[in-house]
């Protein structure tokens, strides 16, 4: 199919915890801040519209889609939404993308938010272990932050990385994040830390500090995703071409996924045992068959990332999982910094849900939307400085992530 | 930073003065779907009310009923596929294995031990579980099944866990079960010793003392 889909637009609201704006209104200030971007976008160009927000249980309120979709006007446009855990921003995209390369829709928006400042952190810890199998082992006292360090442990030791590794990421997404003025990390504390910042931070669970973990969130962000055609027309030179796109799953408990026969058959004994993100390659390695990219080209392939670092080690781990480094690599890879801003392939410049925050259902997208800033040479307006710009950037990947890796999707941007 | 009169004033800063007095604040009872108290800031103009949270769920264990009647009877109950012999534990009540097309699994008493996957140290989790740190959260495999199963490590300094130690079932007392997979957690294996300290588990020692602290301090 020669049909191409592309992203034309889309906007990010401040994430925070607290932040005092209603889901309809962080939408409609995202649809209007991509306006000042792209003049000829207006609500009628709208045909279909998906939404992306993980949570009921934040805002205490089912379909509240419904609100948002009447909220804008958009009466009779047909809509759904996507629940897919931390990987709904991304799951909605894709779910976007099908429409347009379809050739069913020209124009879609995607918008997603979470209100997450309507817990407490510890209730808002339950809430999410609530997409864990509940029966085994959130009752156990688990949660996101437990499963990841359990996995990330033997991660490290399988490949002789130390703390001090994965505290690489946690120190680089915060520190640019302090480039990005919606970034939560910049409106709240908004100080550059050292790996001893992380090292020395409360232990969430063993490896993972506090330094470690995501930013739990309240936030919104939309993207719009079209056909090629109206992309030349309304936005030129402000839109990517989505090249490749890839959604796999795994296992819901992370313990299942030591010998599982399909992963078995796929990518060998053993695999992808608890320590890799077979979701993540999967869906990886369908996107860079979709963009024609080969898999051990990739790092050279690729100009900027926005990663789902909800953890420091999933970070590094998906360098891994998306074919970057290997085994026998890995400690160079994350030891020569190649994923600073300093290094060939810059990750998560826009600041990461270590950073910039994690409010679940807006995440994918406003990585996305980050990527799509970089490829089209927006970063300079939409961050403080040119410090966290990745300048002649032709390709970018997105990723986007949930439960213990239990579904992933990786998307190949273009300069078109 | 708002160019467009059409977007929505956002404050950084939002101070409550006028607070609900209402005795639920805090402090969650289960009395159905209704409104709990408000916080208003005048400056602002910023309004925030409070709902219950809590909520009452039952779940219907149906064809795992046995595993449930298992743990009240101290027992762990697996299942197994009779076509490809693949032992499970969480159970599943069917094979995972493609060609053996849904086989529907049998039902295997399984051996109270097993062995460490891996396991993590957790210095912080949800609300219900805050006062036990901090505690080790294994990934056991159960008697030879394809699986491991998260559950709690107790009866060791929590630095002195190690990959692939031996594990034993030790169940709660037969009056605080209920059927779930709290009525057990694990032991080290009656033989196993614990290696000497070394810096990897100082560390962990060293991380752990300041949640022992905060745990005491709590209320």
């Amino acid at each position: 199919m020669t049909r191409k889909v592309c992203i034309s637009g889309g906007a990010t609201t401040p994430f925070d915890y607290p932040l005092h704006a209603t889901p309809e209104s962080m939408i409609a200030n995202c649809i209007v801040e991509t306006q000042e971007d792209i003049p000829n976008f207006t609500l009628r160009d709208l045909e279909f519209m998906v939404y992306s927000h993980f949570s009921v249980h934040f805002g205490k309120q089912l379909c509240p889609e419904w609100i948002v979709h009447d909220h804008l006007g958009l009466v009779g446009l047909p809509h759904f939404r996507v629940e897919n855990g931390g990987n709904t921003g991304g799951s909605a995209l894709y779910a976007a993308f099908l429409a347009v390369k379809s050739g069913l829709f020209d124009v879609v928006g995607v918008a997603g938010w979470e209100t997450m400042d309507n817990v407490t952190q510890s209730q808002g810890s339950e809430f999410i272990a609530l997409a864990s199998d509940t029966r085994y082992e959130a009752l156990a006292g688990g949660i996101y932050p437990i499963y990841y360090a359990a996995m990330a442990y033997k991660f490290m030791k399988e490949h002789g990385l130390t703390e001090e590794d994965f505290a690489l990421a946690g120190m680089k997404n915060r520190t640019y994040a302090c480039d990005n003025p919606k970034a939560q990390w910049a409106r709240n504390e908004n100080k550059k830390i050292t790996v001893d910042d992380v090292m020395n931070s409360r232990l969430i669970s063993y490896p993972l500090k506090k330094y470690d973990c995501c930013l739990m969130s309240r936030g919104g962000s939309f993207a719009l995703v079209t056909s090629e055609e109206w992309a030349k027309e309304n936005a030129d030179g402000k839109y990517v071409t989505i090249d490749g796109a890839g959604l796999s799953s795994c296992t819901i408990r992370a313990g299942d996924r030591l010998a599982f026969p399909g992963w078995t058959e796929m990518y060998g004994e053993g695999y992808p045992d608890m320590t890799e993100f077979g979701a993540c390659r999967k869906s990886g390695e369908d996107a860079y068959d979709m963009a024609g990219i080969e898999y051990d080209r990739a790092a050279k392939e690729i100009d900027v990332a926005e990663i789902h670092d909800a953890f420091s080690s999933s970070e590094t781990q998906i360098y891994k999982a998306l074919h970057w480094c290997d085994k026998d690599n890995i400690k160079d890879f994350v030891r020569n910094k190649r994923t600073f801003m300093e290094g060939d392939l810059p990750v998560n410049p826009g600041g990461g849900l270590m950073g910039f925050g994690h409010p679940v259902g807006a995440t994918g997208i406003m990585s996305a939307i980050e990527c799509y800033y970089q490829l089209t040479d927006m970063i300079p307006d939409k961050h403080h400085s040119s410090d966290t710009y990745v300048r002649d950037a032709e390709t970018g990947l997105v990723n986007s992530h949930a439960g213990t890796g239990t579904s992933i999707s990786n998307f190949i941007l273009r300069r078109p | 930073m708002t160019k467009d009169d059409r977007k929505h004033y956002i404050p950084d800063k939002v101070e409550y003065g006028e607070k609900h007095p209402d005795k639920f604040r805090g402090d969650v009872e289960e009395d159905g779907f209704h409104f709990c108290g408000y916080d208003y800031d005048s400056e602002e103009e910023q309004f925030k009310v409070y709902l219950h949270y809590d909520q009452l769920y039952y779940w219907k264990y149906a064809e795992l009923s046995k595993m449930g009647k298992g743990l009240l009877d101290g027992e762990i109950w697996g299942t197994k596929c009779p076509e490809c012999g693949d032992k499970f534990f969480p159970p599943r009540v069917n094979c995972w294995n493609l060609d053996c097309n849904l086989e529907k699994t049998e039902w295997i008493k399984l051996k109270p031990e097993g062995y460490v996957h891996t396991y993590t140290i957790a210095g912080w989790s949800g609300r219900s579980s805050l006062k036990r740190l901090p505690f080790v959260l294994a990934y056991v495999v159960v008697d030879g099944c394809k699986t491991a199963v998260a559950n709690e490590l107790r009866g060791i300094d929590p630095w002195n866990a190690e990959f692939e130690m031996p594990v034993k079932v030790v169940w709660a007392d037969k009056e605080d079960r209920r059927g779930t997979i709290t009525d057990f957690h694990f032991e080290p294996a009656d033989d196993w010793e614990p290696s000497g300290m070394n810096p990897e588990k100082e560390r962990m020692k060293e991380l752990c003392e300041p949640v022992y602290e905060w745990v005491k301090s709590m209320k």
